[in-house]
């Protein structure tokens, strides 16, 4: 299929975008100079840093970061105490101005946070009348240094109904609510955010945590003189928390609403899953941070190419298509069992698999010292499968499943003897299937 | 670059990154192939995990509490046929053709751990507590320093006598110092002093029973470690000539403070050097580097028969040297005062294999030739000194003059008398003469105890 029937464009809330790729809100989003630079990279629209009124001076700690390492990967996550805007009002809508004036067809959303409800309504307005296409709502900053903002209001969730119903009423752009991972269900807040008249919601904001502690000085990271902080947790190790509440939002019929995914997104693959669980379009800073604007470039080549190989021509015929597979654990089917299987031909014998399902999965590995080969003892593999994570060959392990009547052996018992001594009775009582309260 | 700077500074090794990032390409494979390769159980399996984990202080301990000479060994070890040739990563390439891993570099991650030790002072070693047993060792190479070490790490009074002015052996006097420098030297050696080792330099064992006798002077008992120093010759009865070097020789003017001597004969002049394996390698290089107008190596087998590494062979070839094979050197030419003007050499061919498993050069009939030569290094093998065996003429040696050992413990045919080293085995590396001292010093720890019992 050619290229270029390929169509990336979106509706999210009535508003055209032509592609999914959104810069979220944050220093990618700082300043008209950075976002035209962006558009001219392939980014369709900018989640503006989220201003703030001008009441109370806003300060940056410093420094305001620090990177979460794995190996010699770096920023494997990003830890940060960055506050919301810190420049002025009029500064910030004066470069809402020149990027309406210079770019059209990109679409400026205005990201505000107010602490009550008149300077939400102000926020809003102010930026609806210079040329904001959308708003979004920030209930969502986990390290605000100004007490009664930010994910306070994400957790208090009659706030988040009050101030989107105050803004709602205010403006007539769409308006979208950006929610706090710092919660357990997110469907909860969502729907408070609905009956306030949001358009959609987006998700996540940083997750609250601790990047790591200087050992010098045992000063938590980022070490803002001497004082570290519960912070906003960002990047590539979010992604399965931020999949995960999309996709419980995009279930939620009661919702109904558009999705905008954010989460440790870098490549064209991380954001077609969001979309395949249900997010219409999707924001970055992490991966900017790390990469720059550039990596743009690879998710509209690398996912137009994917549709094109699958025959997909619309974007849109993607949304959700993942969700019906995506059931509760209960839906299993616990009969059909299998194992791991190994294409010996190509293992080199470094023998990880045997250490790992030694001390960590079923024994099923003997070691050939003679040829530095694993032999599996088929019916102790308890189809964990981590000897196929480490392996570093791949393809080389797989999975298999067994035919109905093969049966895994039981994990072998020390000393049978000790049963003589158990102080044991059978639980014999009656009970539900399902778990009561 | 003056020929003096080139000489002073070996090639940098890792930084922390670095050393991370290979770490990481590790498998950490169970039973470490790469720890079975290694002559001296210096267990890079163990130590790259424990840098990979970030305990980079135990793996620091784990080189060095192995190897006494970790620095070095991981600058000059030949890894190639030893701790990386099987390494799991290369076999990774090997059976993957879409693969393109090459063999964890472990010497120089081991080179990297020994130098972050000395940047953040880090102090493998704690005093022992003394004990009153002595012993002697002769020599100050690595098999000398290993049992030095590894004895005086639990307390015993070592005592070291060196008949040169400074300690290390070919670490001091042979290797040329673009490989192995000076600053590196002093700091491995400055651990090694730190253990409460005396030293005696200056101080030849020598004369009728010289070794023995120390075992009447109060040493309880003693470790024979001098190397090979004499220098296999093309014409061993020949008079001196202007002009001919044994690589001995031409090897230490580079160090001992004769720099500027050597430099003066070589500059601008036509050099060759005879032999194929390291230490001719070693020659050739170092007088490409000393500013020769010509550099011939004249070999009278073929590049594969070389026994010198093969990264050796390829970087000699890019650094200049024309190499002359299959020729066999068979007389100096000289001029009435006695200075060479050339070499004469006859072409060969290689028939059938020796019992080495090489191919025989054979003379090709009225082939000779001569090269124009100003200087002649012969590099063609170390050997003891014809004389050695008369300050331990009780310990048994072979044909070739190499001390006799047990392999498991470097008991030699006199009681209380152990060797290693390149004495025994032989030209071979300094990673099998830190095992050798270290064979011996536990076994000197067994007989010694056996003895007060
Ligand atoms: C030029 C050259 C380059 C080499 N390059 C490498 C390399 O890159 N990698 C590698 O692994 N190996 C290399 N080798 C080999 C390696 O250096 C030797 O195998 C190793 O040094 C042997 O150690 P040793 O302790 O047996 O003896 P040596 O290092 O030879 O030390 C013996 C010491 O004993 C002293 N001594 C001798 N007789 C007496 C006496 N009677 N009284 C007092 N002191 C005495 C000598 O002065 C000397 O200091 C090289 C060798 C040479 C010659
Ligand atoms: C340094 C930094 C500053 C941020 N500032 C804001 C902000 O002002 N407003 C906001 O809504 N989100 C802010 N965020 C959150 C991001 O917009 C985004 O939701 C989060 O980082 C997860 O996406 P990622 O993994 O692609 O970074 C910030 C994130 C970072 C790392
Ligand atoms: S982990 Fe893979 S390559 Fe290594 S021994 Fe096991 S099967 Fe072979
Ligand atoms: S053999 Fe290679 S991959 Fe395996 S542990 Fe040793 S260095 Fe690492
Ligand atoms: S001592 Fe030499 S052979 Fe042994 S692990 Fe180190 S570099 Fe490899």
């Amino acid at each position: 299929m050619a290229k270029n029937a390929i169509d990336l464009s979106v509706d999210f809330c009535g508003v055209h975008f032509h592609n999914p790729f959104l810069l979220s809100s944050s220093p990618v989003a700082n300043s008209a100079e950075m976002v035209a630079r962006s558009f001219e990279a392939g980014w369709s629209g900018v989640v503006f840093k989220t201003l703030n009124s001008d009441r109370l001076p806003i300060v940056h700690p410093s420094p305001r970061m620090a990177a979460v390492d794995y190996g010699r990967k770096q920023m494997v996550a990003v830890q940060n105490v960055e506050q919301i805007s810190d420049r002025p009002l009029k500064d910030n809508l004066t470069e809402f101005l020149y990027l309406k004036k210079n770019y059209p067809d990109h679409i400026i959303i205005s990201s505000i946070m107010g602490f009550f409800a008149d300077e939400w309504e102000y926020l809003a307005k102010v930026s609806e009348d210079n040329g904001a296409d959308m708003l979004e709502l920030n209930f969502s900053c986990p390290h605000m240094c100004i007490e009664g903002s930010g994910h306070k209001v994400g957790q208090a969730f009659h706030l988040i109904e009050q101030f989107t119903e105050r803004v709602k009423k205010a403006v007539s752009i769409p308006v979208i609510a950006k929610m706090t991972p710092n919660i357990t269900d997110m469907t909860e807040p969502a729907i408070f955010a609905k009956n306030g008249g949001a358009d959609a919601i987006s998700a996540i904001n940083t997750v609250s945590g601790i990047s790591g502690i200087d050992l010098d000085d045992f000063v938590p990271r980022p070490n803002v003189f001497g004082i570290g902080a519960v912070s906003g947790t960002s990047g590539p190790a979010i992604k399965p928390i931020g999949l995960h509440f999309i996709a419980d939002m995009a279930k939620c019929e009661e919702i109904g609403l558009p999705l905008s995914g954010i989460g440790g997104i870098e490549t064209w693959i991380d954001a077609l899953e969001y979309i395949l669980l249900g997010a219409s379009t999707i924001q970055v800073t992490t991966g900017i941070m790390h990469f720059g604007y550039r990596i743009v470039e690879d998710m509209i080549e690398g996912l137009s190419d994917c549709m094109a190989q699958q025959g997909i021509t619309k974007l849109s015929d993607l949304i959700g298509k993942a969700l019906p597979n995506l059931q509760p654990t209960d839906q299993f089917d616990l009969d059909r069992q299998g194992v791991a299987q190994y294409n010996l031909d190509k293992c080199i014998g470094c023998g990880q698999c045997h250490i790992v399902c030694q001390d960590a999965a079923g024994q099923a590995i003997d070691w050939d010292i003679e040829n530095r080969r694993p032999q599996l003892i088929e019916d102790k593999c308890l189809s964990c499968m981590i000897c196929s994570f480490v392996c570093p060959v791949p393809g080389l392990i797989s999975f298999k499943e067994m035919p109905k009547d093969w049966r895994r052996r039981e994990t072998a018992v020390m000393d049978k003897n000790l049963e003589n001594e158990l102080e044991y009775e059978p639980f014999t009582k009656e009970g539900p299937h399902e778990c009561t309260y | 670059m003056s020929a003096a700077d080139r000489f002073k500074h070996m090639n940098k090794g890792f930084d922390l990154g670095q050393a991370l990032a290979e770490a990481d390409r590790c498998l950490l494979c169970h039973d470490a192939p790469c720890s079975r390769g290694c002559p001296a159980e210096t267990d890079p399996g163990a130590f790259i995990r424990k840098l990979r984990f970030q305990n980079i202080t135990g793996a620091i301990r784990t080189i060095k509490t192995n190897n006494i000479m970790g620095g070095a060994c991981g600058v000059l070890c030949p890894t190639a046929r030893l701790c990386e040739k099987e390494c799991s990563a290369r076999l990774k390439s090997l059976e993957r053709p879409e693969g393109a891993d090459s063999p964890i570099q472990i010497g120089k991650i081991q080179r990297f751990l020994i130098e972050h030790g000395w940047q953040t002072g880090f102090q493998v070693f704690e005093k022992p507590a003394a004990r009153p047993e002595k012993v002697a060792v002769v020599g100050s190479g690595p098999s000398g320093l290993s049992c030095a070490a590894e004895l005086a790490q639990d307390g015993y009074q070592v005592t070291i006598f060196e008949e040169r002015p400074e300690p290390g052996g070919v670490l001091r006097y042979g290797v040329v110092a673009y490989r192995f420098d000076m600053a590196f030297l002093e700091k491995e050696m400055q651990d090694i002093k730190n253990l409460g080792i005396t030293f005696q330099c200056n101080h030849r064992i020598d004369g009728p029973e010289g070794a023995e006798k120390l075992l009447q002077d109060g040493f309880d008992a003693v470790f024979l470690g001098p190397g090979l120093w004499d220098a296999a010759r093309l014409k061993p009865d020949a008079p001196a000539i202007d002009g001919l070097y044994s690589s001995v020789k031409y090897l230490s003017m580079l160090r001992d403070g004769r720099f500027n001597d050597i430099h003066q004969k070589v500059k601008d002049k036509t050099v060759a050097v005879i032999g194929g394996g390291s230490v001719a390698m070693d020659c050739v290089e170092s007088a490409v580097k000393l500013d020769a107008k010509d550099v011939y190596l004249v070999y009278r087998r073929s590049y594969s028969q070389m026994p010198a590494e093969s990264d050796e062979r390829i970087e000699a070839l890019e650094a200049g040297v024309h190499y002359l094979l299959l020729n066999q050197p068979v007389d100096f030419i000289t001029s009435k005062q006695n200075c060479l003007t050339g070499l004469k050499l006859v072409r060969t061919q290689l028939g059938a294999p020796d019992e080495s498993g090489r191919r025989t050069p054979e003379l090709i009939k009225g082939s000779d030739w001569v090269l124009d030569a100003d200087i002649v290094v012969e590099a063609i093998g170390n050997k003891a000194e014809d004389a050695s065996p008369q300050w331990y003429p009780n310990v048994k040696v072979n044909n070739r003059n190499l001390i006799e050992v047990d392999a498991e413990t470097g008991q030699t045919s006199v009681k209380g008398i152990f060797a290693g080293g390149d004495i025994i085995r032989g030209p071979a590396l300094v990673v099998q003469a830190v095992q050798d001292g270290k064979v011996a010093a536990k076994a000197i720890k067994t007989y010694l105890n056996k003895q007060e019992a």
